[in-house]
């Protein structure tokens, strides 16, 4: 199980830096590390979204050239309360967990935001938000839509396994 | 359990408080980061390289889809092409007939009428065409059928909207002719094979020769005179018959005629120097 997320959160990333970008429309791309450490969460609880979402802040931070640790820290903090939420409120229809992906990536573009403004980050928190945060999360939710649908079908196409 | 939940958290918040504190006092990237990216950076080029087979593989595969539909298209083009250009031609060709059958109308000194070809005969029993003026028209039988060239036959059936014309080469069609240069009178007569002869022409002192031309000779009235009717080939002598004859080409190439024009009048004058060689 540990070695499946493990396996998820890498090659969340993996795609994320080498896929991902040809995925670009009007220069946005959809954040699949932080779908990746959603979807887990959601399914796995707080301690697994945090473990991963600071592996694969990691990851990025370390292949994207930053700082390491920001989005470790973000995607942690992210993971654990995407974690939080099934116990308190219902989150099993997709029509919750894709508003609450956008959401998510909204609150974690801004804790990043924040993070970065430690270290004296030059953009204004309205330029971040317009131009990167709000698109990403968009695209993040249609992006996010898919994953959900296609886990979905996973699921169903193993329960069929399961009885034959 | 709850406890050790946050104990997780906050162990993670703290190691990346500590990557971050380490790199802003070192200045620069740390030695942590650079482990990471040694793990990470092979299987990064080898699934970029993996992404940019399959890429240039959906490449090649919609470049290949785009060339196919190009190349449909451009056939569908070419197909179109070709026949507007061959209707192009025909509407060419077809102007050019009607100009120089506007002309010989222009020249000729009587009423005319043209008529187009909607119908062809061509057994060995007879030889006629069908054109698209009949009584209605004004047309009546025996009426003379020219083209540029010269003469094609005469009406020999009127019907309501259409009218059969016997071609010079109809096994019973008879025209009086002479031989334009000697002016040596005979009948130009249609045989069975399709060829045409002209008959009954004098033995002694004629002197045609292959390629003298036959024109009608405008006696009986029912061909105006001087309409070329074909060039003689070659002159059959049987030696001891009154008469000898000549095998004629008709100077109108019966098979590729579309439009004629029919001679609705009568003339005394001389045609020959309406017709020219090309027509």
């Amino acid at each position: 199980m540990r070695l499946s997320l493990l396996l998820m959160a890498f090659g969340g990333s993996l795609v994320q830096s080498s896929v991902v970008p040809s995925w670009s429309v009007g220069g946005v791309t959809p954040d699949l590390p932080l779908i990746v450490t959603a979807l887990i969460a959601l399914r796995r609880g707080p301690e697994a979204g945090c473990l991963v979402g600071f592996a694969v802040g990691l990851l990025q931070d370390a292949t994207g050239g930053g700082l390491l640790g920001v989005q470790a820290l973000s995607r942690a903090l992210a993971g654990f309360a995407m974690g939080l939420l099934p116990a308190r409120i219902w989150v099993g229809h997709p029509l919750v967990q894709i508003p609450g992906l956008m959401l998510l990536t909204v609150a974690e573009g801004i804790l990043r935001f924040g993070l970065l403004q430690l270290f004296h980050f030059p953009a204004s928190v309205g330029d971040v938000l317009v131009h990167v945060i709000l698109p990403q999360a968009l695209y993040n939710g249609f992006v996010g839509a898919a994953c959900v649908l296609a886990v979905e079908a996973a699921h169903v196409i193993s329960r069929r396994q399961t009885w034959i | 359990m709850r406890f050790r939940r946050y104990v997780l958290l906050l162990t993670v918040l703290l190691v990346s408080l500590f990557l971050l504190t380490v790199q802003t006092r070192g200045g620069g990237p740390t030695r942590a980061a650079d482990l990471i990216a040694l793990i990470v950076t092979p299987a990064q080029s080898l699934l970029a390289s993996a992404h940019r087979g399959a890429l240039g593989a959906w490449h090649t595969f919609t470049d290949w889809k785009a060339v196919r539909t190009e190349n449909l298209a451009l056939r569908a083009d070419n197909e179109r092409l070709r026949v507007q250009s061959l209707q192009v031609r025909e509407t060419d060709q077809e102007n050019q007939r009607l100009r120089r059958l506007l002309a010989l109308r222009d020249r000729v000194p009587l009423r005319t009428l043209t008529g187009e070809i909607i119908g062809r005969e061509g057994g060995g029993w007879a030889r006629s065409l069908t054109v698209n003026r009949g009584r209605a028209d004004g047309i009546t039988q025996q009426m003379p059928v020219i083209v540029p060239e010269g003469l094609v036959g005469r009406v020999a059936q009127v019907r309501s909207g259409a009218s059969v014309v016997q071609l010079l080469n109809d096994p019973t069609s008879t025209v009086g002719a002479v031989v334009q240069r000697t002016r040596t009178p005979g009948l130009v007569e249609g045989e069975p094979g399709g060829g045409v002869r002209f008959k009954f022409m004098a033995r002694d002192g004629t002197g045609v020769t292959a390629g003298d031309l036959i024109v009608t000779s405008g006696l009986g009235t029912l061909f105006p005179k001087g309409i070329p009717v074909g060039r003689v080939t070659a002159i059959e002598d049987k030696g001891s018959a009154l008469f000898h004859f000549a095998v004629v080409a008709p100077v109108v190439d019966f098979a590729r005629l579309d439009e004629v024009l029919l001679l609705t009048g009568q003339s005394a004058q001389d045609f020959a120097g309406l017709f020219t060689p090309d027509g």
